[in-house]
């Protein structure tokens, strides 16, 4: 993956995301961390929310995005979609790893 | 087949099959746990994991991941209707499970607390963590608490990384590990029965085994599932 972010929650837990950037859009998201999220199933949700959004969101607007997707049924427990939406603008802001380049 | 049985008897709790259960159990090898939101990569230096015969497993429930001996931990799993938790909060209902594994520690002269979300913890350090399921009705509240522990292996075998150590300042949730051996001289198997205790005077508790379709389910489930690098590596 080309890109990667982290965000700890204080007094919470950890989550990472990574994607790469196509045509301005994230692509191939892939969510992780040491967080709880009810129900487990739901973690698609997550990913969902960000797979082809714009690479040029702040974090308000991905934050946005991942609430959204959690109302039709999904609870982060530990973490947060403002703890996710941060992790994904490091990932952006990030130096993007040598053997991947972005189009 | 621990990860397994797990995820078959809160389905079966969940049905009614089964009542509230209480499921001590061990480990024959060593072994890392992964939460199920982990990555593999991010967690586990894979290669030091092959060349020490430790396996990988992967849980149903999220959290952190471990590092387990045999003899190193103390484990055991509670499947509870989740009527148990009406009106509670996550954070209530991870306290309220474990309530009673901190008064027993405590009873045997352990100054140890529960701090919030997940956490059985001292002065010392963090004794253990929880993690839950919730399916079908039911709620899989999982919990280990380090006994003794090869801290030098546990640090070849898991990666702990930049981010969870700070967060502008504030101590991470990979706290520092405070097994119980560190505090206590009582054998593993005391401090177990007087846990077994304490839940029975709470609780109160009927010995039980698992059925043969319990079993059954649970070793199909652990060839075909929870054996499979699908489910394993699927983060990868």
């Amino acid at each position: 993956m080309g890109r990667r972010g982290e965000f700890k929650t204080p007094g919470g837990k950890l989550i990472a995301v990574e994607f790469d950037v196509a045509n301005g859009e994230l692509r191939g998201v892939v969510v992780t961390g040491d967080f709880f999220l009810y129900p487990e199933e739901a973690l698609p949700l997550l990913t969902g929310a960000l797979e082809g959004s714009p690479a040029t969101l702040d974090e308000a607007g991905y934050a946005t995005r991942i609430r959204t997707a959690l109302e039709a049924g999904g609870e982060l427990v530990g973490s947060s979609p403002e703890a996710l939406a941060a992790a994904v603008v490091r990932a952006l802001r990030a130096p993007v790893s040598p053997e991947r380049t972005d189009d | 087949m621990n990860m397994a049985l797990d995820e078959v008897l809160v389905e079966r709790v969940g049905s009614g099959e089964r009542p509230p259960t209480l499921r001590v159990w061990g480990w024959s090898a060593p072994c890392v746990v992964l939460g199920r939101f982990q990555s593999v990569r991010n967690e586990v230096n894979e290669d030091a994991a092959a060349r020490h015969g430790v396996e990988i497993v992967r849980r149903i429930s999220g959290g952190g991941a471990m590092f387990i001996e045999p003899r190193g931990a103390i484990t055991w799993s509670l499947y509870a209707p989740m009527s148990m938790t009406a009106g509670m909060t996550f954070a209530e209902s991870y306290r309220f499970f474990d309530a009673w594994v901190v008064d027993a520690l405590r009873e045997l002269g352990i100054d140890a607390w529960y701090a919030p979300l997940n956490d059985i913890t001292s002065a010392a350090g963090k004794i253990g963590g929880a993690a839950q399921a919730r399916r079908g009705g039911a709620v899989l509240h999982h919990t280990t608490m380090a006994y003794d522990m090869n801290v030098p292996l546990m640090l070849e075998i898991l990666r702990i990384g930049k981010e969870k150590m700070s967060d502008k300042g504030v101590t991470s949730a990979d706290k520092r590990v405070a097994p119980l051996r560190q505090q206590t001289e009582l054998p593993r198997e005391v401090i177990l029965q007087h846990m077994i205790e304490q839940f029975r005077q709470r609780f109160g508790i009927q010995e039980d085994s698992l059925v043969p379709s319990e079993l059954a389910e649970a070793e199909k489930r652990a060839r075909e599932k929870f054996g499979a690098r699908d489910w394993t590596h699927y983060l990868p």
